[in-house]
Order: structure tokens, then sequence, then C-alpha cells
């Protein structure tokens, strides 16, 4: 059946009409084959102009519109579902914009008529290739897995239990809390860490519609925005979780002792043991590479010790499988290890520590009880403070460095009255609106501020550490009892092997991507994959919690239990008849929408990926994907008609 | 006289924004600039150009979002190679690679616009219409 | 009943196409059997006044290979195409253009320059060129006029079907010539081969990593190409993503990449424009938001000659059709 086309040309008034000789162009397009109708309209966004079209493509039998007026932009959405009003699918109609991008760029009215008749005509030509698109929809999964188990993860975790959702949270530590669990105090409030913390870990342990997975991983992850499959390694605890009641009784006969890694490497722990005192779940884990058992020594020590039977060293891993609509990444992120840039002399002098050994010493539950000691057991009389370590090999600024130094000053001052406090930094960055006056009380409380530009080395003097700072002519040096480094914030180290498994890229400095620096911050480019907290960037706690709540929110109001995802309409479709599985489409989608159907041999676009840009359709060396709503036929008519 | 036309392809996200800002503020720039939106820079095929050609234009702009600003993330990048390899075939085949410029036009910058697309206008008419045989 | 009547024709074509038809072997005793072949210069002593005197579509069948670049072969095909029910387009030069059609970089002026003037081994120091009239003792002898173009079949006459490749493999050959026999054709401006690209049935198929960068192009006399391994992979460039598959992957069994005989896949127009998109798409794309401007050119510089690689045999069916001489 041949196409009834009417073409509609809104005079907006005096904004087209009197810059175009709009009542000469319907005339020409009156004739042209396939043309119904052609009419001028003098303002077809107001409801008469609306009701007008929608009664013209009924009365008229329409089976395409062209609407010459504005910019699509303004009103491209509302012609459509007057379209879609009056029984005509929204795809069929063709806009062309001859406001804008005609009769408010060209004063001559002659040569502005003439651009408006072309757009006019590539519109028609284009008018009789479009094809309805139905808007599909598909059954989704609410369920949302977490990656990562500290403040931003469990942030993640409460926000969308507390809407009903079911959520798996999967922490690679034996514990639950992250970073922040391990600190005393924390900036601006100076609250305490573990006692803020504490109520939301309870509740992410307690909540029913929260499973919590600790010492286990993200082993693999298939399919896409609504419907993630995932497996989780839970890997062997030899400890029951339900047996267990966290009595400690096992820690004492345990004849191994190995450096404790969650107090940064100043105490030492057991075979059998909890990060630190307090973690969350209360339940012991075996470490397996130093147990003398799993070493093949016959010991049993901490199995006779327990007095529930909840140790068994049959315990294997086991990999279970969760279905999810989204996953939120909240892995985290590290220290830099000062070893590699040896002017600090870490790793080789005495009392130079990071930042995190000091929040250990500083911690109560820390190996030396919240006392800040030095090697030989005696308080510091002097401290410096090494700010931006690493930031320039890095090559940015992690952001939070200034302040938590200033508040580890603020701290040593109050818990060492006497003693000498100096900071060496390069810049200041207290960007919040509580941190400046956090920098001028630390310097109110006689803590020396030294901008030393990056120029900071530490040596070995008279049992001391000598800080020398400044060029070499001018250099000056201070000495102090302790270095304190505050190391450039960088990914925790499963960041690369997790972003393996997802598909989703790292930027240059190993964070996750997100997919939008200004507008999505916490979504990553693959459509149901958010990243949040350090992972995606150095964060104070503060952030990282914001970052999450947005991530949560997002997948809250586009997850519904019971309502299906409604689809980008205009995606990529793959013509399974012409597809030779040349495989050049895969590596050019941003979205990784692009998989080869292994036993077709095809490539197959994934709807609920596809954002519809088109770069594999330009790509596909024998035209086999096409763009919807933006076909080659389309183009090209289109083409045709202003090139002329 | 006819002038030869500019057929230019604009990005939906940004120098198609950046177009109609220059309709806003009233910018001029010759009516033989004609556009045609396509999603993204990324999408535009080589075919497209010579397509263009055949059918009577006598240059090409392909506008996408600034380099690293892609609404896609990579599809401008996409667009900077292929037309790069098509400008080198293009002038093997008599056909000077000026006619076919890619630039970068964000959704603010509508002066932007406007300079590309009287720069443009200006290049073709130095070179005259191209004729195809 | 009579037999159907069956032309053969060449025009700008090497001789293969004919090669072809011979290489049928024992098949092309029953194609005999089957038809009353009236014309076929290469074999036969049929001349153009015969086909003169037959009537209008008297031929059921006629196979036309080669490009038209001259007058005569202008004449011949608009000829042949009012005496025959069906003209099928027969290989590459007919189809695309072919091989003949690269002479569409030049025209009559640049081409007679260098072939009677410019050659090393030719000495024309007074600059004497073919003339289509001269005369000779009073008697004035003409030759056909040669076009500055090469067209394909399609665009001097009315194409049904198209066998493509360089030449056309014999069992397409024979599948054509049985679908013919039996009234059992596609749609008309088909081409009687597959639809897919060469990809779907290259025996390298499989050893294509499933995300294919290409760092740095080298030409296949510069290598010794991995007989198993896709020759992209390996910095060849082959055209075989952007061909129509069919031809029985001769070339690439011989160790060679593809170079597009068989011409664009169903619902490509233009082949090469096709293949500079495909290639430039995957051309070093590891970490391409740090690649300057400077270095795509480089990258892009890479491919010597693309135009003559990309359209070796369809320059002429391109939207282009031909070089623009200045």
């Amino acid at each position: 059946m041949a196409e009834r086309i009417g073409v509609y040309v809104c005079k907006c008034g005096p904004n087209i009409g009197d810059k175009v000789d709009v009542d000469a162009i319907v005339d020409d397009v009156k004739g042209i084959e396939g043309v119904a109708t052609a009419k001028s309209h003098n303002l077809l966004c107001s409801a008469d102009g609306l009701e007008f079209l929608k009664s013209e493509i009924e009365g008229e039998k329409l089976t395409r519109v062209v609407v010459a007026a504005c910019t699509p932009k303004m009103y491209e959405q509302k012609l459509m579902r007057a379209c879609e009003e009056a029984g005509l699918n929204p795809f069929l109609m063709q806009m062309t914009n001859i406001r804008e991008q005609c009769a408010w760029v060209t004063p001559d009215k002659a040569l502005a008529t003439r651009k408006a008749r072309s757009l006019v005509m590539a519109a028609i030509n284009r008018a009789p290739l479009l094809e309805p698109i139905e808007r599909k929809e598909i059954e989704v999964q609410a369920d949302v897995l977490v990656v990562g188990g500290g403040v931003a993860g469990l942030e993640a975790c409460l926000s969308l239990a507390q809407k009903g959702r079911k959520v798996y949270l999967v922490e690679k530590s034996p514990c639950i809390g992250g970073l922040a669990a391990r600190f005393e105090e924390v900036y601006p409030t100076m609250e305490c860490a573990p006692c803020m913390i504490a109520p939301e870990l309870q509740e992410v342990l307690q909540k029913e519609n929260i499973e919590v997975f600790t010492h286990s991983e993200v082993e693999e992850t298939l399919g896409s925005f609504g419907n993630f499959s995932v497996k989780i390694r839970r890997k062997a605890r030899y400890v029951s979780e339900e047996a267990c009641i966290g009595c400690g009784a096992c820690f004492e006969p345990c004849p191994v002792e190995v450096s404790n890694e969650y107090d940064e490497g100043l105490s030492k722990r057991k075979a059998i043991y909890v990060p630190f005192a307090g973690a969350l779940p209360n339940v012991p884990v075996i470490d397996k590479d130093n147990c003398k058992r799993f070493k093949g020594e016959e010991c049993r020590a901490c199995e006779q010790a327990c007095p529930f039977g909840a140790i068994s060293f049959d315990d294997k891993d086991e990999v279970i499988e969760r279905k999810v609509g989204a996953i939120i990444l909240a892995t985290g992120a590290t220290l830099l290890d000062p070893k590699a840039l040896p002017q600090y002399g870490y790793g080789k002098l005495d009392n130079v520590v990071t930042a995190l050994q000091l929040e250990r010493l500083n911690a109560s539950n820390g190996p030396t009880g919240g006392k800040v000691l030095l090697k030989n057991g005696k308080e510091p009389k002097s401290i410096a403070f090494v700010f931006c370590v690493g930031r320039k090999e890095k090559e940015y600024c992690s952001g939070i460095c200034c302040m938590y130094s200033i508040k580890l000053a603020h701290i040593m001052r109050e818990k060492l009255p006497d003693a000498k406090l100096y900071c060496f930094y390069s810049d200041i960055c207290v960007p919040k609106k509580e941190h400046q006056q956090w920098y001028d009380r630390v310097v109110d409380q006689g803590v020396e501020f030294i901008r030393s530009n990056g120029t900071v080395a530490v040596t070995a003097d008279k049992g001391k550490l000598a800080v020398k700072h400044g060029t070499d002519s001018s250099g000056k040096t201070v000495s102090v009892d302790m270095v304190v480094l505050a190391p450039a914030v960088e990914p925790s180290s499963d960041i690369e092997k997790l972003a393996g498994i997802l598909d989703t890229s790292r930027d240059d400095h190993g964070f996750f991507c997100e997919e939008h620096a200004l507008m999505k911050p916490f979504a990553t480019a693959l459509e149901g994959v958010f990243a949040v907290g350090s992972c995606q960037g150095p964060k104070d706690i503060g952030d990282a919690v914001a970052q999450a709540g947005a991530a949560a929110g997002r997948v809250l109001s586009r997850l519904v239990p019971g309502e299906k995802l409604a689809l980008e309409p205009m995606v990529a479709v793959v013509d399974e008849d012409l597809c030779s599985g040349c495989k050049t489409c895969i590596l050019l989608c941003p979205y990784s929408a692009i998989t080869r159907d292994k036993e077709k041999g095809t490539s197959v676009v994934d709807e609920a990926l596809c954002r519809g840009c088109g770069t594999c359709v330009a790509a596909c060396p024998s035209g086999a994907i096409t763009a919807k709503q933006f076909t080659r036929e389309q183009i090209l008519a289109e083409i045709k008609g202003v090139a002329k | 006289m006819k002038e030869p036309t500019i057929v230019g392809f604009l990005c939906n996200w940004c120098s198609y924004e950046g177009a109609d800002r220059a309709g806003d503020a009233r910018l001029e720039y010759p009516a033989n600039i004609r556009t045609v939106r396509v999603m993204c820079s990324g999408r535009v095929e080589p075919e497209f150009v010579l397509h263009a050609f055949r059918e009577g234009a006598s240059g090409v702009l392909i506008l996408g979002c600034h380099p690293g600003d892609c609404h896609y993330k990579m599809g401008n990048y996409k667009a900077r190679r292929r037309i790069s390899l098509l400008k080198k075939t293009l002038e093997q085949l008599g056909i000077e690679p000026e006619r076919v410029r890619l630039d970068w036009v964000a959704a603010g910058e509508g002066e932007r616009f406007a300079k590309v697309a009287n720069e443009m206008a200006d290049t073709i008419k130095g070179l005259g219409p191209l004729e195809l045989s | 009943m009579a037999k159907p009547k069956v032309a053969f024709y060449w025009c700008a074509s090497c001789g293969g196409c004919e090669e072809a038809v011979v290489d049928l072997a024992e098949d092309l005793l029953k194609v005999v059997d089957a038809v009353d072949i009236v014309l076929w210069p290469v074999a036969l002593d049929f001349k153009r006044k015969d086909v003169e005197a037959m009537k209008d579509g008297a031929i059921a069948v006629s196979f036309i290979n080669g490009a038209v670049r001259t007058e005569e072969q202008e004449e011949m095909v608009k000829l042949l195409r009012k005496k025959s029910g069906l003209v099928v387009a027969f290989g590459s030069c007919a189809h695309i253009g072919g091989i003949p059609g690269l002479a569409n970089f030049w025209d009559r002026e640049t081409i007679f320059e260098r072939v009677y003037k410019d050659v090393p081994s030719v000495r024309n120091p007074e600059g004497i060129y073919p003339q289509q009239k001269t005369k000779v003792d009073g008697v004035e002898l003409t030759l056909p006029e040669f076009y500055d173009t090469v067209y394909t079949l399609d665009q001097v006459i009315n194409v049904d079907y198209y066998l493509p490749g360089c030449a056309p493999p014999p069992d397409l050959i024979m599948n054509a010539v049985t679908a013919i026999l039996e009234g059992k054709l596609p749609d008309k401006g088909s081409v009687l081969a597959p639809d897919k690209s060469l990809c779907d049935t290259c025996p390298r198929k499989d050893s294509k990593p499933e995300k294919l960068s290409i760092k740095a192009i080298r030409r296949p006399h510069e290598v010794i190409a991995d007989p198993e391994k896709c020759f992209l992979e390996e910095g060849i460039i082959c055209l075989g993503p952007a061909t129509r598959s069919g031809c029985g992957e001769r070339c690439i069994n011989a160790n060679m990449p593809c170079r597009g005989c068989f011409g664009p896949t169903k619902g490509v127009r233009d082949q090469g424009a096709k293949m500079v998109s495909a290639i430039a798409s995957i051309l070093g794309v590891e970490d391409e938001d740090k690649v300057t401007e400077e270095e795509v050119e480089s990258l892009v510089k890479q491919i010597d000659d693309p135009a003559g690689l990309f359209y070796m045999y369809s320059l002429p069916a391109s939207m282009l059709r031909r070089k623009r001489m200045g």
C-alpha cells in the first residue's frame, strides 16, 4: 500500500511565518508522490495545534507525518504523543527543524525558503522509510548485589533493604565495615567511628532481606541490567557462622603468630582470628595459608578449645548463585605503598608510618590500646606529617589526605600536649564547609605548617628522624621522633579482577570509570552496574555515603518489583541472515552490548544494554546491523533531499 | 546563482544543540549549509559522505561532541579515524580533503557552530562546486 | 521443442571468465546439451550480424563478462540486451567494474600517454595516439571510441542477474544455469551468490579474536602470513568482511587476503567505503582517548593507497565511480 504522508509546516507565529514563505512550500510539496495532504499551521505545539494534528491523522488516514517546525529538542516528544493518541505509531513521524536551523539563521527570505523547502523535501524522502517501533519492556529482577562492605556498601544495602529489596552483600574480608571501622575518630564531627558505624553493621547483619557473604568474592557475572546472574565464591571459613558465638576461646591455644594486616602489620594475630576487637560478624576465620593443620601438621588446638563444636577443617569453598537486577560496586580504596618512594624511608626507617598505621596506633581496639608509641615504647615528642606522598607520581590529588592529616594532628595535639607537630604540605586542600575551620583550629593549636612542595626527604638522625625539605641550597631540616605519611589513595588490589569479570572500564588511575563525571558520577558505562565510594575515586566517608545513596535511589526508581523495565527503543539490531560473524563490531560497543552467539556464529545486540549510538552500524562492513530510526536507507534518503 | 550545498551531520547531543543555540542567538551562516541529525558522529558512515557528494553536495561537515565528551563515550573517536581514512581515500580520487571537515561543537557553542559553518562555506566557495561526472 | 538460445560475450576483461566456463569440465557438456549457443566469440565463429538478424528476445539468456569501456562494447551489449530475455552480468568486471575499473583513476588522455608514450618499452617520440578515424591511402579506417570511464554492465544496460567473482566459480555458474533452465530464479536484480560476507565461510574464522584491534598494517609482500590466522589479526588488510561470500575461499586457501572480487554484500552500496569504515574502526583502538590527532593521522598513513586497495574491484560501481580529474 502506498503511504499517505501528511506534511505540516508550522509558522510558529511570526518566528517562521515571517522568515520563510511557508505557503509556497506547502503548495510545492502537495503534488509529490505519497503526500496525501500538506498544510500550514500557526502554532502546532499549542493545544489547538495538537488537536489539529490528531484530527488530520485520523481524518486523512495518514500513515506518515512530516512536521516542519522548531527544533525536535523542544516538542518532538509532545508531537509523538499526539500521533500515538491518534493511533499512529509515534516513530512514523519525521520532524525537521526550520526554525533554529533555518528561519533564525537566514535573514534572506528567499534563501530561507529555499533551505526550508530542501529540509522538508528531505523529511518527505525519509518518511516512507520510517518503521514503526514498539517500545519494549522486559521483566526484571529487583534484587541487588552490593560488592564491598565499607561505609558506601552499607549505605547502599540499607537504602535498598529499607524499600524491601533483597540485597546480597559480598565482602572479601572476614568482617564488614571497611576502613572506617578501624578508625578511632572521624572528621569533621570527631565522632567515635566504631560507635557511628556499629548500628549500621548490626542492622545490615540482622536485616532479613540482606544476605551477607563475608570472606567471599564475586566470581562471575552474566546477563545485563535487570537480569544479572552472579556467582559468589564463599571461601571456607572453617568456623561455622551458625554455631560460633564469638567467645574467642579458640585464639589462645593457636600456636601460630603472624603479622596482623588489619593492624597494618603493627600487631600479631593467630592463624585463627578476628581482624580486630569488635569486628563484625564476630566469627573467627582460619587463615589457611598459615594454619599448621593445612600445612600438614597434626594440630587441633582450636578445635579442641571450642566449646561449641564450631570448627570444621573439612569446610569447603561454596559457589553460590544469585539473580539480581543491578550491581553496586563499593570495593573501596587503599593507600599507595610508600616503599615505592624511597625518599621517605618508609619500610627502612623505624617510626616512619603511614596515616593508616597511626590510625591503628590511635585506635582503642588497636595494637597499643590507643597509645601512640614509638618502636622503643616511648611517646613521641615530635611528629612530622608529610602530605601529598605520591601525588606527583599518581598525577592526582586524593583530596582527603589534608583533612585526615589535620584530624590526626589535632588528635595528637590532644593526646600529646607537649609534642611538637609539623605538617609538610604542597597545597592545602580543605574544600568543604567545616574543613577550613579545622585547619585554622590546628594552626591555633600550635601545629606548624611548612610548605615543602613535595621536596621532603627523611633520613635517620641519631635515633631520631631528619626531615629535610626545600631545594638543596635553601634546604632546612627538622628533627622529629615520628614521621606520618599521607600516601595517595588508590583503588584496592582486587579492582582489576572485578573489572575483568564485569567488563567495566577503569580510568587512567585504575579507579572504576564513571559514566559521566558530573551527571552520573555513581554509574559505570554498563547499565545497571554502579560504582560508588572510593572505588570510583578517592572520597571521604560523607561523599562515599552520598554516592551510595544516589546509586541506591537510581536502582529503586528503575527496578521496581512487578514493574517491567522500558528499554531504549532506538537500538541497533543485527540481521542474522546478513551477519557473517566478522566480529568487527564487538570491540566497538562502549556498553559491551554486543556479544557473539557461538552457535549461530553471529553478533547479537543486547537491547537492555544498547543505547543506540550507531557506532557499530557505521562499522559493520556487510551492512548487517541496523540502527532503528536511523537506518542507512533513511539517512541516505534524507541526504538526497538536503544535498540537492 | 545557486550556491553549492554543504551537508552537515550533527550529533544529537552536542552539535545539534550547538546549531540550535546558534539559531537562538540569531547568528547568521549561509543557507547552503543543510543539516542532518544523527545520534552520534560515530553513526556517520563514510558512505553517507560519498552519497552526499553523489547527490550534489560540494562539502560535508561532520560535527560531534568534543573529544572526551561523547555522549556515548567513544563515538567521536571512531568518527575521527573513519573520516581521516576517508579523506585520504578521497584525495586519491581527486576530491580535495578540505571538502570534508570533522569538527567538534558542544551543546552550548552556538557561536562556534556558526563560525565552523561560515568557515566551511568559505572553504567550499573557494574550492567551487564539486560536479562529479 | 527447440533448445533455449544462449549467448556468451566479453567486453573489457582478461579472458578468465571464458576459462571459468571451460572450467565447468564435464558439466559443460550438459550445458551444451541443454542449450543452443548462438554467440561465443572466444570459441565459436558467430558474428555480430548473426545476432542482428535475430528477433528481439530470441536469445533466452546472455552471459556478458567484462566491463564496458569502448563504444563497440556499448553497442554490442545494447544489441544483446535487445535480443535477450535475460542478461546476466558474468564476473567481477561486468558486475562491479573489476580490475579494468582501476582505469577510472585516470582518463583516456592519461592512459594513452602512459601506454603509447611513457612506458619504457615504447618508443613514440612523435606522440602518435590511436585515432577513431584515420585515412590510409584514401580509405577511412575507424576504431571504436575509447571512453574516459570504465562502466559496469548495469550502468549501460539493464541487468537481470549478477554472477560475481574473478572469475565466477564453477559451482555458482552451474547453480545459475540450472536455475535459469528450470525457471527457478530469485528476484530480478539478485546476485546469484550467498548474502553474507566472506568471514562466514572463511576457514580462518575461528582464529579471529573476539575483540580485534589492529596495531600495525602490513602488506602481503612484507610478511609470510601464518596460514592458520585471520589476516586482519596479523595486520594484513583483508577485504573479506566487506565482500560477498561464495568464492570458495580460493585466495584465502592460497594464503592471500581477500581483495573483494565478489563485490559488496546485500544491502551495501559502496564496498570500499564500508571497508574504510570497518578498518578505521579497529585500527589501533587501545587507549584511543589518549591518541592525538597526529597519531590518528600516522595510524591511517600506514595504509598505502587506500583507494586502490578498498576499491580494487569495485571502483566503477562505487558511489564516486571514478577519480575526479582536475
